[in-house]
């Protein structure tokens, strides 16, 4: 069986980030790396590979060719090997875009059997892409996951929030989503950097995926990003300081200001 | 007395048959280790280096009586063991002598001189370990374990120096009854004078009563219980190959011969390079490392040979572990205890008797051995003779390896030149790069490392935050100065300089002296990363080479010679370590580039009013002191910018050579310190005893180490850089100029 887990090349989110005249990230800034949640994703996925009988970890990326550098991570990690998914037409994809370009992949591989996935990518965020994914393949999703547990063919999850844990049981095949609560990733020795250095990165296209054209790319997508504005700065606080309730009423036009 | 020489001769030849197997045995043993290149030449260098460490007992750096003492009781042993051959003779004909210099009257001085010189060294020697010893096995309390002999086996301790004790009693014993013997004879009556028995007349006197054959006999059997007893000594340290108490003598002399540096330093500064079948490694020719490589040092063969010799050569002395900042705050780790843990473990997998021990037989460790390291908490998890196996678990804790500092205490104190710190790092090495096992705390560092080149994970464009506000512009190379050929120096600034805000104030205050006293200098700004010494230290070799082959690229695209740093990390790891890749640059730490400022009168500097004068203390940086030899140019600085002002410079019960580290050191500074007390409030403790209400040092990862320690105690002392101290004395010295010709031209402000 294969496991796949899916790793994003985001870019470093201490740097400076940049944005195109498109609004769209710009992802060839050199300090990318591999999204740090799916480093959890990998763990997992390695994990999931020591608990079910003759099964391999295949890691995909979807993106430019630098983001061999997040395949080339999971590799170092342990994952046997790695596909990338890299087309000029996918440049712009929306979340749905993406998930149907992740499920070709799958599908790809007749012996797949679960996807993994970290809880978000560290630049979008949004969370959505493994539901979709399930969705398209017509797999279980048991998202969110902080502890995963394998019972022969069954996987059951927790989910922890701050109500509480829920568990959640479901049968291979599945789409699973891992949170920063599981294993701490990790860290690759230097045998296995080495190891890692021999392994080949397969490429595919959006032909080689039978995926429709049309359906991926900037143009395809329903989301349209309208502009970019950064947060203000923040500044510093007022501080009213009374006895006798003298400055109630500048409390009061404070608060009616900000309110409006 | 026929049948007692044969018994004599018998017993000896039992005796030198297990002492000559025992030395057998551990050459074979040594020899198993992986290579050590280059440490068996340049012959006579080597040779006159180890003449003159071994004569002047140099490295015998503190403790002046035991050293005296010991020198005593070395030249003795080798003085004596002529005395042994004539000793069968004497058995049965008292009037025996040494062919040759027998009776020459200087060779006969000097064993008498020696005698007794021995014989009130090994007294010294027995009083000072009866001092320091542990009389209760298990103390209770943390403090009673503190003994540097703590651990050493003792009944070998003892035997050895009773053995020494009772061979030179019989010495003498001897040397008086041959006097009386020559005396009672008017024909060799002036062989018997003082002339040949200058300090053992008087002895000689004494039984001079007695009747000849009585003498003769007493000659006799003396000579008998000296070779019983010398043979004695041979053979239980010829069986006993982890002996190394006594071995100490014979393999201290191949060891300091196959010492690191030949300049007669201790092996420290740069880390010895990782090698990978017996090269060099270098992270530029990876491609043609074996698939099977390992990196590192996993079991005990992947330590060199010099590693084993140094292992079998411990003499159990304890002044490593006296020192050890980490064995003095409660950690597991002791040099010494770490040295003789894996000198067992080569005997028990290495030698003979490897083939017969089961595998699950018990710890080869010695009673006291195996007591110290249960109560320290340093032992292995199953310390049978596990062959060829892992070291870290097993034989060495991972507590004990990952508590080092890397501080050289240890280095420096060995007298026969054991190198604890390179051990340590090779051990390390075969931890992060062959089983990526290390404490969790280092993977967020390494990954900050490689993806954003500093170990806090900071961005890079921060690099440049420290020069907001200063009102001049600090030039950068590529934006302001084309290459650094236009300014006198690149000012390195380093992670903790640019990004830790305690040691930023040091960088601004070097950046402000530098512009007052006209020294030109350029940053690198944005594109300075890591030296790469916090890898380094936590045994990522890999990490740091990456970064430093980085480093070494663009320094030389950049033309940098003269480089100025704070950071006596970033000093050593450039200057020292960059130099093993092929890169050699001119490097000056702040504090011997101010006061050669100041020496060249380029800064003026003015001491505080007397009023406002108060104690300082000063703290010696491990990589500034121990690893670099530099514990002058701050104390200097120190004197000229304060000490005029009647402010007193006191030490601190550790300092120089001894220091204590701040606990920063060796990758100290990204983990927590979970266990016993914590290093630097104990060395805060030390400054606080000076009566010091500041406290100088010349390093950033001292000043935070410490400044933590500080913030957390009223009765400790402000936490300055050198620098700090050197700037205030310049702006009084300014603010006196100023006050100075506003005086002498009155100001025409009426107001
Ligand atoms: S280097 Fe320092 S901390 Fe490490 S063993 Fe030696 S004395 Fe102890
Ligand atoms: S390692 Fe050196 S200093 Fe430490 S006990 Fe052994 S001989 Fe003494």
């Amino acid at each position: 069986m294969r496991i796949i887990v899916a790793v994003k090349y985001v870019p470093d989110t201490a740097e400076e980030i940049g944005f195109d005249a498109d609004h769209r990230l710009v992802r060839d800034a050199d300090s990318g790396l591999l999204s740090e949640l799916d480093e959890y994703a990998v763990e997992q996925a390695l994990r999931l590979r020591d608990q079910l009988p003759d099964s391999t970890v295949t890691a995909v990326a979807i993106g430019p060719d630098d983001a061999t550098a997040a395949l080339r991570k999971a590799l170092q990690m342990g994952a046997d090997d790695a596909t990338l998914i890299v087309d000029d037409q996918v440049a712009g994809s929306d979340v749905f875009a993406t998930a149907g370009l992740l499920a070709a992949a799958v599908q790809s591989f007749s012996d797949a059997g679960a996807l993994v996935c970290g809880m978000a990518s560290t630049d979008a965020g949004t969370s959505a892409v493994p539901v979709l994914v399930a969705a398209r393949l017509g797999w279980a999703g048991l998202t969110h996951a902080s502890t995963i547990s394998v019972a022969g063919q069954e996987i059951t999850i927790g989910r922890t929030d701050e109500t509480g844990t829920r568990t959640a049981t479901a049968g291979l095949p599945v789409v699973l989503s891992v949170t920063d609560q599981t294993d701490e990733p990790r860290y690759p020795s230097f045998k296995d950097v080495l190891a890692a250095k021999r392994k080949k990165i397969a490429e595919l296209d959006v032909d080689d995926l039978d995926v429709d054209p049309a359906t991926v790319g900037a143009a395809a997508a329903r989301v349209q990003v309208g502009a970019i504005a950064r947060n203000p700065d923040r500044v510093a606080g007022r501080t009213l300081t009374d006895t006798d309730g003298s400055t109630a009423g500048e409390l009061v036009a404070f608060l009616a200001e900000t309110v409006h | 007395m026929m049948v007692v020489l044969v018994v004599a001769v018998v017993y000896s030849v039992i005796g030198v048959w297990l002492f000559a197997r025992g030395a057998v045995r551990l050459i074979v043993q040594v020899r198993k280790g992986s290579p050590s290149p280059g440490r068996l030449l340049p012959v006579g260098r080597r040779i006159g280096a180890t003449i003159t460490e071994i004569l002047s007992h140099r490295r015998f750096t503190t403790r002046p009586v035991a050293k005296v003492a010991h020198w005593c009781v070395m030249v003795s042993f080798v003085l004596l063991v002529p005395t042994l051959a004539a000793a069968y003779a004497q058995i049965v004909d008292a009037h025996a002598e040494l062919p040759i210099v027998g009776g020459w009257a200087p060779w006969q001085w000097a064993v008498e001189l020696f005698s007794w010189a021995g014989l009130a060294g090994i007294i010294a020697l027995i009083i000072i370990r009866l001092r320091f010893s542990e009389h209760d096995p298990e103390p209770a309390a943390a403090q009673d374990w503190r003994s540097r002999f703590y651990g050493s086996t003792r009944w070998q301790a003892w035997f050895v120096e009773a053995v020494i004790a009772a061979v030179i009693l019989c010495v003498l014993a001897m040397t008086a009854c041959r006097n009386a013997l020559l005396r009672q004879d008017p024909a060799t009556a002036a062989a018997g004078s003082w002339v040949h028995f200058p300090t053992t007349y008087w002895l000689g006197s004494m039984v001079m009563s007695q009747p000849g054959h009585v003498l003769e006999l007493s000659v006799g059997w003396f000579a008998f219980a000296k070779i019983m007893i010398s043979m004695t000594w041979m053979g239980v340290v010829g069986a006993g190959i982890t002996m190394s108490v006594a071995w100490h003598r014979f393999l201290s002399i191949l060891n300091v011969y196959a010492r690191r540096e030949l300049d007669g330093t201790p092996a420290l500064g740069a880390a010895a390079p990782m090698l990978v079948d017996g090269k060099p490694f270098d992270i530029r020719q990876i491609d043609d490392l074996a698939a099977d490589a390992t990196f590192g040092v996993n079991t005990i063969t992947d330590f060199g040979w010099k590693g084993l010799l140094d292992f079998a050569s411990c003499s159990e002395c304890g002044r490593c572990q006296d020192v050890c900042p980490a064995w003095n705050t409660g950690k597991p780790l002791s040099p010494k205890l770490f040295t003789l843990a894996l000198r067992d473990h080569a005997a028990a997998t290495l030698g003979p008797a490897a083939s017969k021990t089961p595998a699950t037989a018990v710890s080869p460790h010695s009673d006291d051995l195996l007591t110290a390291l249960a109560r320290a908490g340093a032992a292995g998890s199953d310390d049978s003779a596990n062959r060829g196996g892992q070291l870290i678990g097993p034989v060495i804790n991972p507590e004990v390896l990952w508590a080092c500092t890397t501080c050289g205490a240890c280095t420096v104190q060995c007298p026969v030149d054991i190198e604890h710190v390179d051990h340590i790092l090779d051990l390390r090495r075969g931890q992060v790069m062959t089983s990526a096992q290390f404490p969790e705390e280092f993977g967020g560092m390494f990954s900050n490392l490689e993806q954003r080149a500093n170990p806090w994970g900071q961005p890079a464009r921060k690099r440049l935050d420290w020069t907001r506000g200063l009102d001049f512009t600090v030039p950068v190379v590529g934006r302001d100065v084309a290459d650094l050929s236009q300014v006198d120096y690149l000012f390195y600034v380093g992670c903790a300089g640019a990004f830790d805000e305690r040691a930023g104030k040091t960088t601004r205050a070097v950046a402000e002296l530098l512009h007052t006293a006209g020294v030109t200098f350029a940053i690198l700004g944005k594109a300075e990363s890591c030296c790469g010494d916090p890898a380094r230290r936590a045994g990522n070799e890999a990490t740091y080479q990456e970064l430093a082959v980085a480093n070494i690229e663009q320094l030389h695209q950049l033309g940098a010679d003269k480089i100025l740093v704070t950071c006596p990390h970033c000093l050593n790891t450039l200057s020292n370590e960059y130099a093993q890749l092929g890169a050699h640059f001119n490097l000056v730490h702040h504090t011997q580039l101010l006061n050669r400022l100041v020496r060249e009168h380029r800064l003026e500097l003015a001491p505080p009013d007397p009023g406002e004068a108060a104690p300082i203390t000063y703290h010696d940086p491990c990589y500034l002191g121990r690893h670099n030899g530099e514990y002058e140019a701050p104390r200097e600085l120190l004197g000229a910018a304060v000490v005029p002002g009647g402010a007193d410079l006191l030490e601190m019960a550790h300092s120089g050579p001894t220091s204590m580290c701040c606990g920063g050191g060796g990758g100290r500074m990204w983990t927590e310190e979970k266990i016993g007390t914590r290093i630097n409030t104990t060395r805060m403790g030390e400054a606080t005893a000076t009566g010091a209400t500041t406290l100088a040092t010349g390093c950033p990862y001292c000043s935070i180490m410490l400044g933590d320690a500080a913030s957390s105690d009223e009765a400790a002392p402000e936490v300055r850089d050198v620098a700090l101290m050197v700037l205030d004395s310049v702006h009084r010295a300014q603010n006196k100029h100023l006050a100075a010709a506003s005086a002498a031209t009155p100001s025409t402000d009426t107001d």
